[in-house]
């Protein structure tokens, strides 16, 4: 009975270590990321003037409105410190509008402030409360920066071409990688890793000439084809093991049932391979969607949205909850298409059970 | 229901290699042929020259009377059922039975009615919708068979369909297969490294080795007229014993020298040996055909090393001149191991083969 209840205390104690463990790794993956999203959605009042900075985003913001000698005392209040912050002091109402909507992302109307300084003659201070503007950052940033929503849709470009190009011909090469034998297989095998050993940074330049060349220097469908190149040495090698893993007979039996080769490719070891195909896409797309090093060096006036993003994060000294923003966007297409293709990813990842 | 002629047909993978060596056989129309032999002996490279996955370096196939060596698989009119299967696992049931009726442009009706049958057929009717990855080994492989049957091909080819199956299940599904064949009638090859697999089933059996026909003929045939070594070592089981013995000449006489024994050979297995004129060969004499004697008119005498009961038969193992001789014995009376037996031959069925070639000598 008291060896029973020791071994349940060393299992009991064994499994909380691993949880605690565990939780701390997701922590330290998760964190940044919670940060990220509440910082893209706070203020620059909350952002520079709350400190430590609050874990949540507030929903409203307090403000106090008090004569003064030049005007008007504007306070917003500090929910960390739990104190009303005198912020502006002025007689010019439309620069308080204005101050108030830059500075807490709230929308004080005209009317409203009419009303409040019309209390104001009998009360000596004034508090009221505003709807925070939840997503004001998101359209500051594209508002503040004009080529955002231009470079947005380029990214989008350059990322779906990188996929097709990586997929289609990386697709191919893995599946003869996996099917033929040749002279020199491993050679080339090892060769289409090889081209990743060199970084892309050092690369762009002469890539940069060859595009320029070509003239394709400064357009989105130059920069997908420099892409291709690292993702399509990786897709050919996920793709090559997962066509291994699929038994020729499945093939040769398509065959025989009534369709040619590429037949049987498209309607029995094309649906098998989804799962490979579908994380080599992802892999694709993210190579392609949050690159930027290549791409400051092989865009001018056309830039890809991480440039954009790069440049304002740089240039954001002040305005950290834009530059969230922008990252955030940049998160957010890459989520969603991860949303998208997660379904073919889990159906049989890792090979086909047959 | 067709017949399948192979012409000098060769399949060369390297400049050494063979897969099958200038073949020529004929199958007849409703045949159930059996392609045996060891493996790498080129009876599953045949099997593929036919079903077009290999291409022929010489030689013809013809599909009644028509050439098809050059011919997609597609477009031969024949069905295959693979070893491992190769159902299609991301299709339920009735679309891999379906997939190949739908490129034949039928009716929907038409290949319901197709599917339910051939599904009824191998007793798969109530699994049709299911994935094959929620089927046992059994099922799978019924489902492959009917999505062979389902085509109606000209010619059914089968590449050793039994062997993923275990020992009972695959006995039962000899049975099934022959009786499929005796409703269809369609013109069967199947290939097979199991001889007792081959010898229940075939109407006639290839026997292959390194990618030559070796003998063809039906399961007596082979069994009781091997026509080498090879083959009566490769066909029984347990195999065939063999001793190599020399002739020695005693007036009139002929008597089999062994270290153990001396076999004096009657008048009949005289005469067979009249054109032999080396001066020994090898004789070989099937487990069953060696009988247990009293004492006194025995061939040789022996200790029993190991027995293998067998329900009504036993095997008894035992080391004749350093090699393995296995006999088969009705259960009249049990051995043990380490018992003293005195065995005899039974002279009718005395395999001669040449020393050197191993060719039969000699016809019964």
């Amino acid at each position: 009975m008291k060896k029973e209840l020791q071994r349940n205390l060393v299992r009991t104690a064994r499994t909380t270590t691993l949880y605690i463990l565990v939780a701390g790794v997701a922590m330290v993956i998760l964190f940044p990321i919670y940060f990220l999203v509440t910082m893209s959605l706070m203020s620059d009042f909350e952002m520079y003037n709350e400190w430590p900075l609050p874990m949540l985003p507030s929903f409203s913001m307090s403000f106090k409105l008090q004569n003064s000698q030049k005007g008007y005392l504007l306070s917003i209040y500090n929910k960390v410190d739990n104190t009303y912050l005198d912020m502006l002091d002025t007689n010019d109402t439309g620069y308080i509008i204005n101050f108030v909507k830059r500075k807490t992302n709230c929308t004080l109307t005209r009317e409203k402030l009419n009303e409040i300084i019309e209390e104001l003659k009998n009360n000596s201070k004034v508090e009221f409360k505003l709807r925070k503007n939840f997503l004001l950052n998101y359209t500051l940033f594209f508002r503040l920066k004009k080529d955002a929503w231009p470079a947005f849709l380029r990214s989008i470009y350059t990322a779906v071409v990188t996929i097709l190009i990586s997929l289609s011909i990386g697709g191919m090469g893995g599946y003869a990688f996996s099917r033929y034998f040749f002279k020199g297989k491993n050679f080339l095998k090892l060769g289409v890793l090889f081209v990743r050993m060199f970084p892309a940074v050092a690369t762009a330049i002469p890539a940069a000439i060859i595009l320029g060349n070509m003239g394709l220097y400064d357009k989105p469908i130059g920069l997908a084809f420099i892409y291709s190149i690292g993702s399509i040495g990786l897709t050919i090698w996920i793709t090559a093991s997962i066509f291994l893993s699929i038994p020729v007979e499945l093939e040769e039996a398509a065959q025989i049932f009534g369709t040619s080769k590429a037949g049987a490719f498209w309607h029995v070891t094309l649906p098998l391979a989804l799962p490979g195909l579908a994380a080599c896409a992802m892999y694709a797309f993210i190579g392609s969607w949050n690159e930027y090093a290549q791409a400051i060096i092989l865009t001018q006036f056309n830039p890809t949205f991480p440039v954009v993003v790069f440049e304002y994060v740089l240039g954001a000294t002040g305005m950290a909850h834009l530059a969230t923003a922008g990252g955030m966007t940049l998160a957010i297409p890459a989520v969603i298409f991860y949303l998208f293709i997660r379904r073919y990813i889990l159906r049989m990842w890792g090979g086909v059970r047959v | 229901m067709a017949d399948l002629k192979l012409e000098n047909l060769s399949k060369r993978f390297s400049r050494k290699v063979w897969g099958v060596k200038k073949m020529d056989l004929s199958v007849k129309d409703k045949e159930f042929l059996v392609l045996l032999g060891p493996s790498g002996c080129g009876k599953t490279t045949t099997l593929r020259l036919i079903a077009g996955l290999e291409e022929a370096t010489t030689g013809n196939i013809l599909i009644d009377g028509v050439d098809i060596t050059d011919t997609p698989p597609r477009k031969r009119d024949i069905s295959m059922v693979f070893q491992s299967y190769a159902v299609w696992p991301h299709m339920t049931v009735y679309d891999n039975i379906a997939f190949a009726l739908r490129f034949k442009h039928l009716s929907k009706a038409e290949i319901d009615s197709i599917v339910t049958e051939t599904a009824d057929m191998v007793k798969i009717d109530n699994l049709v919708k299911r994935y094959p990855d929620q089927l046992s080994g059994g099922q799978r492989q019924r489902v492959a068979l009917a999505r062979a049957l389902a085509v109606k091909p000209k010619i059914f080819l089968m590449d050793e369909p039994l062997s993923n199956l275990d020992a009972k299940l695959r006995v039962v599904m000899r049975t099934e297969l022959r009786a499929i064949h005796q409703q269809t009638k369609a013109t069967t090859v199947f290939v097979t490294h199991d001889q007792s697999e081959a010898m229940s089933m075939a109407d006639r059996i290839v026997i292959m080795k390194d990618g030559v026909i070796v003998q063809i003929g039906s399961p007596d045939d082979v069994y009781f007229k091997s026509t080498n070594v090879f083959v009566a070592g490769f066909i029984g089981m347990p195999p065939t014993n063999f001793f190599t013995v020399e002739i020695i000449h005693e007036g009139t006489d002929i008597v089999l020298k062994h270290p153990f024994f001396e076999l004096k050979l009657d008048n009949e297995r005289k005469s067979m040996l009249y054109d032999y004129s080396k001066r020994s060969l090898t004789f070989g004499i099937r487990p069953e055909d060696i009988t247990i004697t009293s004492e006194k008119n025995n061939l040789l005498k022996e200790r029993a090393l190991v027995v293998e009961p067998q329900g009504s038969l036993q095997i008894i193992a035992l080391k004749i001149d350093d090699k393995i001789v296995k006999l088969v014995s009705a259960r009249e009376h049990t051995v043990f191991p380490g018992d003293m037996l005195f065995l005899t031959f039974k002279q009718n069925k005395l395999h001669f083969f040449d020393i050197d070639t191993g060719e039969r000598i000699g016809d019964l």
